[in-house]
């Protein structure tokens, strides 16, 4: 009985050692690059873009579209504002100046004022607060 | 083929005669080889500002749009007859069409002076008026002899 069981220590002890070094010895040379960061990656923080209104929703502007275009007119004189005042791009700019010219020169939109029905419509932008003191360069 | 629109102001008729003389503008709009794709009522309503013509001052209008094609040397010629129509107070005639698509700018007009485009331009245009500056051609960047 005796000699059985330590037959049997002799026997496991090399055993196990040689298990342990299995483990111990992982192989060095097979590197995988999961932990490598990707340097060439867009930055994730940058900001969006800031869209001009018109450039937001996507609207051309036309000159029959009168309710839209003396949104852009001084209810005081009937002025239109400048893209200092109005916040839009210079493309859209121009074609809402453009725009405005057609309609007062085929009669459908006034020059001296902002038509009566249209004074309470919402405001688009700050009149009093222009983003830039002048609409030059 | 380019499509025009046709915004004309008609002065306030009876109903005959307004059908009367939207039938005469179309067919003037016929005879010089064209043709009409659409044709809108506007309504009638007060104009934004009063118009005189054909020496009469009116203050109320029917508004239609015509939205036609016809050949770009008859332009002129409508725009001629339909002035001498009496019953026309205004008539402007535009080009249909679709701009381009362009992407916002908005970002780029935002940025501090000297970082948008259009203020570097100005600034390269005023250097081209600077006066010419001799060159010594020396190879040096400082003056050899005594100033
Ligand atoms: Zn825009």
């Amino acid at each position: 009985m005796f000699s059985y069981v330590k037959a049997l220590q002799y026997s496991q002890l090399p055993i196990n050692i040689s298990r342990t070094w299995i483990s111990i010895t992982r192989p060095l040379t097979s590197t995988s690059n999961n932990d490598i960061p990707n340097f060439d990656m867009e930055n994730p923080f940058e900001k969006e873009k800031p869209k001009c209104i018109l450039c937001k929703y996507d609207i051309t502007p036309d000159y029959k579209n009168v309710k839209l275009l003396s949104q852009f007119q001084s209810p005081y004189t009937g002025r239109i504002y400048g893209k200092h005042i109005t916040g839009l791009c210079t493309e859209k700019q121009r074609q809402v100046e453009w725009e405005i010219s057609k309609a007062q020169r085929a009669g459908i939109m006034a020059s001296y004022l902002k038509e009566p029905c249209f004074i309470k419509d919402p405001k688009l932008f700050d009149s009093e607060n222009p983003i830039r003191p002048h609409r030059f360069e | 083929m380019i499509t025009y629109e046709l915004m004309i102001l008609f002065r306030l008729m009876s109903k005959p005669e307004l059908v009367n003389t939207l039938k005469r503008t179309a067919q003037t709009l016929y005879n010089r080889g064209g043709i009409i794709r659409k044709l809108e009522n506007l309504g009638t309503r007060d104009m934004p500002f009063k118009i005189s013509s054909h020496g009469v001052v009116y203050n109320k209008a029917s508004y239609y749009l015509f939205i036609f094609n016809s050949p770009p040397a008859s332009i002129p010629d409508l725009l001629d007859e339909y002035e001498r129509d009496i019953d026309i107070i205004r008539r402007k005639i535009f080009k249909q069409e679709t701009p381009e698509f362009k992407e916002c700018t908005l970002h780029e007009e935002l940025q501090p002076p000297p970082y948008r485009k259009s203020v570097q331009e100005l600034i390269a245009q005023a250097r081209k008026l600077d006066k010419p500056k001799f060159k010594y051609n020396t190879g040096l960047d400082y003056y050899p002899f005594q100033k």
